[in-house]
């Protein structure tokens, strides 16, 4: 973590920076080659979507007059950027500094650290997994000729893994992996039938209780459902010599996602594991405003519940997919642990600059 | 025993997990994409001295087992048991060489040490920052060998070696940090 103070004893730690900006320099590089439109939305914003999750910095904004109005500090572009999709855009990339409360205590995580997220209309999630497969190991290409007797020719160290980043990566869908790792299966945990609700409590507490975890009254399916996700699957993505693609959520987990046409059950959405530490989440976007607009209800429900800051809804987005959102896809990566992962650093808050 | 959640965790406590007592190693704040807060610990069972991975629900119960310090001599070792004396009652306790761990390595017969005990039973010890041992086998550092960080290994009265640097002599008292197995600085 280093400061001002620590770099002027040891210019070496300016490594990092030059690092950093290279990795940055070649992700703009990668998506000017594909025609992306590079994006500068609003990071000061009058309202935002609710996602129950997240915790959103406030602030005040003053007018010459000393009128005081609300803004929140944007937990991610992603809001702005579909607007600009309702607009016509169709192929566009941003690199936003980003913020996020209440997420102290974690090497993978910092209240402020730097999203790229790109958007393809017409698309869906495995057009952005050839995307970013491909991004990385773009990157990874030009970083090897750079800094030849930094990395090895055929994988990258990260941590105590070996990963080779040749295709193909390893593809698991979720229920593959309940059952290859938790042995159960997803109709187990879930109701084909009842098209009211796919996602009875009872099912997954059963499940969960015999498996040893504690379930209370008030956990939710999300709850219980990464519980066992962190607890059974997550240690082993991206272990096994490649990085791993998980795909294929169940719905409560997919807040934004478009659900599957052949079973409802589950959103089109995929994350990206590199020696257990996620990279990237990406989905198939949700269209449907009737939708969305039921989703907006309950997590401003959660978020009030939760004690989290409180929040004035985005209704314009609303407004925006009522005019109609392009069927389209899009992803978050953390472009700070992208750079934990081809640096092989073991804290994000080793490759930030830092005033402490 | 007593509730507690997961916010007040803190390294090197001891709670409860699945019927056993364990501490606490290290914990780290999770978030899944797309979802809840989580707990993600590093747990050491007392007993058996293994090392498993558990992510709590963030905020979730967890019962906090009341382990109190004692001071207390080592006397000596038999197979793999380790006798302890309480200074002021005399009263003696043993325990396995496996819940020590790596510490082993630094006791000394007839020193003072700090262990958890809970209900009349030895948990563990509580590792201090550094051990002052006495070497007890040194090569000579060769003359004009002036380069800066060279090493040589050492022998100390616990039968551990370390890397220490050149001036280091037989019979020179030496403190050494028992997590990592480094060489701190000289004490005589």
């Amino acid at each position: 973590m280093p400061t001002w103070r620590q770099i002027k004893d040891d210019q070496s730690l300016w490594d990092i920076f030059y690092f950093r900006q290279e990795i940055i320099s070649l992700v703009r590089e990668y998506f000017h080659q594909q025609n992306f439109l590079e994006l500068f939305t609003p990071i000061l914003v009058p309202s935002v979507i609710p996602e129950s999750y997240v915790d959103i910095f406030t602030t005040t904004l003053l007018d010459r007059n000393l009128k005081k109005n609300k803004r929140f500090l944007i937990p991610s572009p992603e809001v702005s950027i579909k607007k600009l999709l309702v607009a016509g855009l169709s192929k566009c990339f941003e690199i936003a500094r980003v913020f996020r409360n209440r997420e102290s205590g974690s090497s993978f995580h910092y209240y402020e650290f730097t999203s790229l997220e790109w958007y393809r209309t017409q698309a869906s999630y495995l057009d952005i997994l050839e995307d970013c497969q491909n991004l990385i190991i773009y990157i990874f290409q030009k970083l090897k000729k750079k800094y030849p007797k930094r990395f090895n020719k055929k994988y990258l160290n990260i941590q105590n893994y070996k990963i080779d980043l040749s295709l193909p990566w390893q593809m698991i869908t979720v229920s593959q992996a309940l059952k290859k790792f938790c042995q159960i299966s997803f109709d187990e945990i879930t109701d084909r039938n009842n098209k009211k609700n796919f996602f009875p409590l009872s099912l997954i507490r059963k499940i969960a209780f015999k498996k040893g975890y504690k379930v209370e009254v008030n956990n939710t399916w999300e709850e219980i459902f990464n519980q066992i996700y962190l607890n059974e699957i997550e240690p082993y993505l991206g272990t096994d010599g490649r990085p791993t693609i998980i795909y294929d959520y169940p719905a409560p987990v997919a807040a934004l996602a478009k659900l599957k046409k052949d079973d409802k059950r589950i959103a089109e959405r995929f994350e990206v594991y590199f020696g257990r530490i996620e990279l990237a989440d990406c989905c198939t976007e949700l269209t449907d405003y009737k939708e969305q607009k039921k989703r907006f209800r309950q997590n401003l429900l959660q978020i009030k519940k939760s004690g989290k800051n409180p929040i004035i809804a985005d209704l314009d987005f609303l407004e925006a997919l009522k005019s109609g959102l392009p069927d389209c896809a899009g992803i978050a990566l953390g472009v700070d642990r992208l750079i934990m992962i081809l640096g092989n650093y073991s804290f994000i808050s080793d490759t930030l600059l830092t005033y402490n | 025993m007593s509730k507690t959640t997961t916010s007040d965790f803190q390294k090197g406590m001891f709670i409860e997990f699945r019927k056993e007592v364990h501490q606490i190693v290290n914990f780290q704040h999770v978030n899944p994409g797309k979802g809840s807060a989580f707990v993600r610990t590093k747990l050491k069972n007392v007993k058996t001295g293994n090392t498993i991975e558990f992510t709590y629900k963030s905020g979730e119960d967890v019962e906090q087992v009341p382990v109190f310090i004692r001071e207390m001599q080592y006397l000596y070792k038999t197979d793999n048991q380790l006798y302890f004396m309480d200074k002021d009652n005399f009263e003696q306790f043993q325990i396995s060489g496996e819940s020590i761990a790596d510490f082993r390595h630094f006791l000394k017969e007839g020193n003072i040490y700090q262990l958890y005990v809970h209900r009349d039973e030895i948990l563990g010890l509580k590792p201090p920052k550094k051990v002052k041992l006495k070497v007890i086998e040194a090569e000579v550092g060769i003359k004009g060998n002036t380069v800066t960080g060279a090493k040589k290994t050492v022998l100390v009265e616990t039968g551990f070696k370390v890397q220490v640097p050149l001036f280091i002599k037989e019979g020179d008292i030496i403190a050494i940090n028992p997590e990592t197995g480094e060489y701190l600085e000289r004490v005589n």
